[in-house]
């Protein structure tokens, strides 16, 4: 199965044609810079979006997660360019949504750069399947007049209806909508695609077999932006956004204490301090007294203990969120291992002090009860290695787990 | 105020647009009822009551020999007789000083203005009576020569002086020549003016009024009988009479007829916005669903809800009747006014009429009432699951209620037509797929829609098709005038003097002298039945062409033999051809055989045919006449005539010959259609009426279209739809209404050119015609309605495209 190859020969004059992928610059997919959007109601003025900055690559599946009213489906309008921001800037495949375009001329961009997927299809009541495909195309303008059909009929055979081709949406089941909803969003071709909880209507079946759909299509090249409630299915993403009370959490943050409340995780985000530090520079010696708890937000940093000769010896590296600095705070003492930068990759870190710290256990149990569990373990690791001596410099067997520091 | 009638109220108040929508759809019902239904009280009761307060004559005769006071003062004495007066009338050309135009005048010479009974005149403005070498206009002839107090006329004398007159005022006369559509302006003078005027002094025309009866057919036609052959006794001779009941207009039948039109296009609007109104509640209903269900959900009772809607529908009638009750009544009044402006009568004062005041107070009520009351309980007995599931919206976008369920027949067939269209390589684009599909999808609207265009269509058209009908008969009726000019001389000259001098003027190629006599048609009683102009060509003349409708042309030597014109069968509706007819001429009673019946203008009165050779030798003027055609080889249009008719006048005169009028063929007829043009206009007006309620019931379908689907606006937006793109797809549905109503409203007018014809042509002509068509109207409606139908587009596909994506597909 694959997405039917942009038609690039044979068009009319007039017709616009899709870009191809490969001559566009490499900026990134999505790049929103201090976006704020106020509504204004009888009540007074709400903040729905407090200044986001937010950037995503080309070729990525996203996911967009936040309760209900946190301002996921606003960032959602800010890029699809249905809604526009009180202030920032929303630059989407290269194109500055806001600046100079009006709501009728930012149709047009969207019909030729992006599909969208809504959550209740939003398919056209009085067209087939067929004509819903096709629709995008008259609209923007692209392939020949007499390709159309065969194209739209290429997605819809990607998606599986082929047979249902000439039936009206109501004729057919709401996962077939669905899919019918993600051909039309295909049919110009466009190399964005943002759905809006694309499976909440649909059972699991139907909606794994549109995750894989998706799937496909970032590994051929689209960028998919989703929103979702769904945790089975930011699993399945490359990246997970989570927007909380019109804030971005750090995703850091969010990987390494997934057991938080999007409040508290809002909370980590904001009063952690970012730490920029150089390759192989020292970020934590041993033997010393540990004020912070930190996560790796960038970079991969290492850590090290003494070997026999007294060189070091790296007993695991942790990637962006990890943590480490949790075992000291929670069981005290001093430092159990040094902690540098890698080498080759500047680091940055998330540095959350010890009653920061406390206070957040505190108030969420069961992320200081997964957090003990954690710190027994590494302790329990720590007397091990120190009972059978370390392994020739390299890693320990434990490199995949979060820290010995 | 309880909760529930807070929300009636804010139903009423929250949404200033669709109150606007809905009561404006109750008002202009409302309004027409009322304008047609007060302008009929009006004018039925007024056209009359203005009449009889103008003292109109009762009898009338028309005298070939002048009488004087004695005489008048003779009838006034009769038993039975309340009123008499004689006039002198003549007809006589007239310009305004330093113009060119002249124009044909009838002078009504009154003895003393200021004891006129009869026939009373109405002052306008400047003086009422006119003193020696003074002039009054009426009205008509104020309009037609635009000669203002102060200015002075120029009058043409038969032997071609020119003598002055100022004008000291203008009046309306509602008597004189009342119901005559071919009636020539009228102009009055005092009696000491004849002589100037080149008038013998005295009378030609003596007035009666009744004491008794004067509404009674019977009387009046024995009291004419009576004064007539008291004229008569006084060795004069009557060449016509006329009985006239004092309170009936002589056209109150035609206005009869013309208003029961209007009613009925009454009827037919208000049904047209019935379907409105049911049109634009059912909209309405459809949004309020859900709070429906919300109210049920919270413990609301059928009953209550029933009782709010109500309450909301009545308060609508309420708002739409403050609106329509003032302006139905001063558009009544204007109405009714200008039917009397063109017709010449007056009114009695506006006023509210109060059988049109109730009636739209039924209708501004009831109709509402009734076009809501189905939405209104189908709403109240939504259940509260399928109102605030969702379900509702199902229609205009796949919400998450919508089930699996199976296409319709119409959908599978307009889906496979498209594919199989496609698939023989004929594309529809989907934009207009959209249109075309999104036309079909509320098809209780539509056919309501459909219905209030198709009958404004049909009447458009089919008020076309009898203007030409009209038209073409009129033109029918120019058979009988072929000649380019007739002259009238005010005495008879030989026919081989006329023939000599008119053949040598340039072009000229034919002069005919005709005789002519004034017949009573008399009831076996001896009463007048009706009177006949007898017009007689020679029997071998080109320049008439009968319709006949029965028997034969007249012949070579036929002798006290007649064609009559079929008017003559409201006396005699038996009478065929070969039948004998009694008629007086001159004051002498014979037996005439008529021979044939044809066609005529019934409203000019009856004309009979005889054969030049009898009728000459009948009125003792042989191988003479009065009246000439004549024919010419120039072109026959009305402009060439006209120029001949003037070039003849003063060719004649500079003869010698004493010439009355030299009038072109074509102006009698231009006159005739000049009447029916104002009829047809004002048929016109209403037909656009009718068609102006259909668009507005287009542009109101297309607003509330454009309200429910304002979810799938949003899709198109959001897969690439520009506003050009948006207002298209509604406009075109728009365009695809109205030419489907353009093709129904093109098969209905054929049943109803017939029947508008007929109702028409009865109340003009006093006789059916053939029907005619014509493209014009079909091309004119189908411009039209692509006109209207695109505008009443415009503005709910401006709102359309205005409408941001945010705002319709509210994500949160």
């Amino acid at each position: 199965m694959s997405i039917p190859a942009p038609l690039y020969s044979g068009s009319s004059a007039g017709t616009a044609q899709p870009v191809p992928s490969a001559v566009m610059p490499l900026t990134p997919m999505i790049d929103i810079r201090g976006v704020v959007k106020i509504f204004k109601n009888a009540a007074g003025e709400f903040k729905v979006l407090k200044g986001l900055d937010l950037t995503i690559e080309r070729g990525q599946f996203v996911s967009i997660v936040g309760k209900s009213g946190s301002g996921k489906s606003t960032l959602l309008n800010m890029i699809t360019g249905i809604d526009h921001p009180t202030h920032g800037q929303v630059i989407v495949n290269g194109t500055d949504l806001y600046a100079g375009k009006n709501e009728s001329s930012r149709s047009l961009w969207r019909g030729r750069n992006l599909g969208i997927v809504f959550q209740f299809f939003q398919l056209l009541p009085m067209l087939s399947l067929l004509e819903n495909v096709m629709l995008p195309m008259d609209y923007a303008r692209m392939y020949d007049f007499d390709e159309r059909p065969k194209r739209a009929m290429q997605l819809l055979t990607l998606v599986g209806l082929e047979h249902q081709a000439r039936k009206l949406p109501l004729a057919v089941s709401t996962g077939q909508q669905q899919l019918a909803a993600i051909a039309r969003a295909l049919s110009t071709d466009p190399p964005l695609l943002v759905a809006d909880e694309p499976t909440g209507n649909l059972d699991s079946h139907s909606s794994d077999h549109i995750i894989e759909l998706f799937d496909q299509l970032v590994r051929e090249g689209k960028t998919v932006v989703m929103v979702t409630h769904d945790p089975s299915l930011t699993a399945r993403t490359n990246r997970n956004i989570i927007i909380s009370d019109g804030e971005l959490i750090s995703e850091a943050v969010a990987v390494a204490l997934p057991l938080l409340h999007h409040r508290e995780m809002l909370a980590v985000t904001k009063q952690a301090k970012s730490l920029k530090i150089s390759p192989a520079q020292i970020i934590l010696q041993r033997d010393v007294h540990v004020e912070s708890f930190f996560i790796i937000a960038r970079g991969v940093v290492e850590v090290i203990l003494q070997g026999k000769n007294e060189e070091d010896v790296i007993v695991s590296r942790l990637n962006p969120g990890q943590y480490f600095g949790e075992v000291e705070l929670l069981v005290g003492g001093m430092s159990i291992a040094s902690v540098r930068a890698a080498a080759d990759t500047a680091v940055e870190l998330l540095a959350l002090q010890r009653d920061d710290f406390h206070k957040l256990l505190k108030e969420s149990p069961i992320t200081e009860e997964a957090l003990g569990r954690i710190a027994r373990q590494r302790l329990q690791e720590n007397k091990s290695i120190n009972r059978q001596g370390l392994p020739q410099a390299g890693l320990g067997k434990n490199n995949n787990a979060s820290s010995l520091a | 105020m309880r909760p529930r009638w807070l929300k009636v109220f804010s139903d009423l108040t929250d949404n200033w647009l669709r109150t606007a929508l809905v009561v404006f759809s109750i008002a202009v019902g409302v309004i027409s009822i009322g304008v047609i239904s007060g302008a009929y009280v009006i004018i039925s009761n007024d056209m009359s009551a203005s009449y009889a307060a103008n003292h109109p004559m009762n009898v009338e005769l028309r005298l070939s020999t002048q009488f004087d006071k004695n005489l008048v003062d003779t009838i006034r004495n009769m038993r039975g007789v309340a009123q008499s007066e004689g006039r002198n009338i003549f007809a006589i050309r007239a310009r305004v000083a330093g113009t060119t135009q002249w124009t044909s005048l009838d002078l009504v010479g009154i003895e003393n203005f200021k004891k006129v009974q009869i026939n009373l005149l109405k002052p306008i403005s400047g003086q009422s009576s006119a003193d020696k070498k003074q002039l009054l206009l009426e009205k008509k002839a104020f309009t037609t020569l635009n000669a203002p107090v102060g200015s002075t006329l120029e009058f043409e004398l038969s032997d071609g002086t020119i003598k002055t007159l100022p004008v000291v005022g203008i009046v309306q006369d509602q008597t004189t020549g009342a119901g005559d559509f071919l009636a020539p302006p009228f102009a009055y003078i005092s009696t000491d003016t004849l002589t100037y005027l080149g008038q013998k002094d005295g009378f030609n025309r003596l007035y009666a009024t009744l004491s008794a009866g004067n509404n009674d057919e019977e009387q009046l036609r024995q009291m004419a009988a009576n004064i007539k052959d008291k004229v008569e006794k006084s060795n004069l001779i009557v060449s016509r009479s006329r009985i006239s009941k004092t309170n009936e207009h002589p056209m109150a039948s035609t206005v009869q007829a013309i208003l029961g039109i209007l009613l009925a296009l009454g009827i037919l609007i208000l049904f047209l916005s019935s379907s409105l109104i049911a049109n634009t509640l059912n909209a309405l209903l459809n949004q309020h669903l859900r709070y429906i269900g919300v109210m049920k959900l919270i413990g609301g009772r059928q009953n209550q809800i029933i009782a709010m809607y109500i309450t909301l529908i009545l308060a609508f009638g309420v708002i739409a009747l403050l609106i329509s009750v003032p302006v139905g009544g001063q558009g009544a009044y204007a109405l009714a006014a200008f039917i009397a402006d063109k017709l010449n009568f007056g009114l009695l004062g506006f006023r509210i009429v109060p059988l049109a005041f109730i009636i739209q107070i039924v209708i501004g009520m009831a109709v509402p009432l009734l076009a809501g009351l189905v939405p209104v309980l189908n709403g109240s007995r939504i259940t509260v699951l399928r109102a605030i599931s969702g379900e509702t919206a199902r229609e205009s976008g796949s919400g998450p209620a919508a089930d699996l369920r199976r296409e319709t027949a119409w959908e599978r067939f307009s889906t496979g037509l498209a594919h199989e269209l496609s698939h023989r390589g004929f594309h529809i684009p989907r934009p207009l797929l959209i249109s075309l599909r999104n036309t079909f999808r509320r098809r209780g609207r539509l056919m309501l829609t459909l219905f209030t265009l198709t009958m404004g269509g049909a009447i458009f058209i089919a008020v076309f098709n009898v203007r030409v009908t009209l038209f073409d008969y009129i033109d029918a009726i120019g058979r009988y005038f072929q000649a380019d000019v007739t002259v009238t001389f005010d005495r008879p000259y030989r026919l081989e003097k006329v023939n000599l001098s008119g053949m040598k003027y340039p072009g000229v190629t034919q002069v005919e002298g005709w005789a002519f006599a004034d017949a009573a048609v008399l009831f076996p009683d001896k009463t007048v039945a009706d009177n006949l102009v007898i017009m007689a060509p020679p029997v071998d003349s080109k320049l008439v062409e009968p319709i006949l409708t029965a028997g034969r042309w007249l012949q070579a030597g036929d002798e006290k033999a007649i064609t009559v014109s079929e008017s003559i069968l409201d006396a005699f509706p038996a009478l065929q051809p070969g039948q004998i007819l009694r008629l007086k001429i001159n004051g002498k009673e014979d037996d005439w055989k008529v021979v044939g019946i044809f066609k005529f203008v019934g409203q000019q009165g009856t004309i009979a045919y005889g054969t030049y050779g009898y009728i000459s030798r009948y009125t003792n003027l042989v191988d003479q006449s009065i009246s000439y055609r004549v024919v010419s080889s120039g072109g026959h249009d009305a402009a060439s005539q006209q120029k001949l008719a003037e070039g003849l006048d003063k060719y004649f005169r500079d003869q010698g010959f004493h010439v009355t009028e030299a009038r072109s063929g074509k102006s009698t007829l231009a006159t005739a259609s000049e009447s029916l043009d104002i009829l047809v206009t004002f048929l016109l007006v209403m037909a656009m009426l009718t068609a102006s309620v259909g668009s507005m019931g287009l542009a109101g379908t297309m607003g509330m279209n454009v309200l429910e689907r304002t979810r799938e606006i949003g899709i198109m937006r959001s897969i690439g739809a520009v506003d050009l793109e948006i207002m298209r797809t509604v406009i075109v549905e728009g365009v695809v209404i109205g030419l489907i109503s353009w093709f129904l409203g093109m098969l209905l007018s054929f049943p109803f050119t017939y029947l508008l014809s007929t109702i028409v042509n009865l109340a003009v002509f006093n006789s059916p015609v053939d029907v005619h068509f014509t493209w014009v109207g079909y091309l004119i409606w189908l411009a039209v309605v692509l006109v209207l139908s695109a505008l009443a587009s415009v503005l709910p596909a401006r709102n359309a495209a205005s409408l941001t994506i945010r705002e319709v597909l509210a994500y949160e």
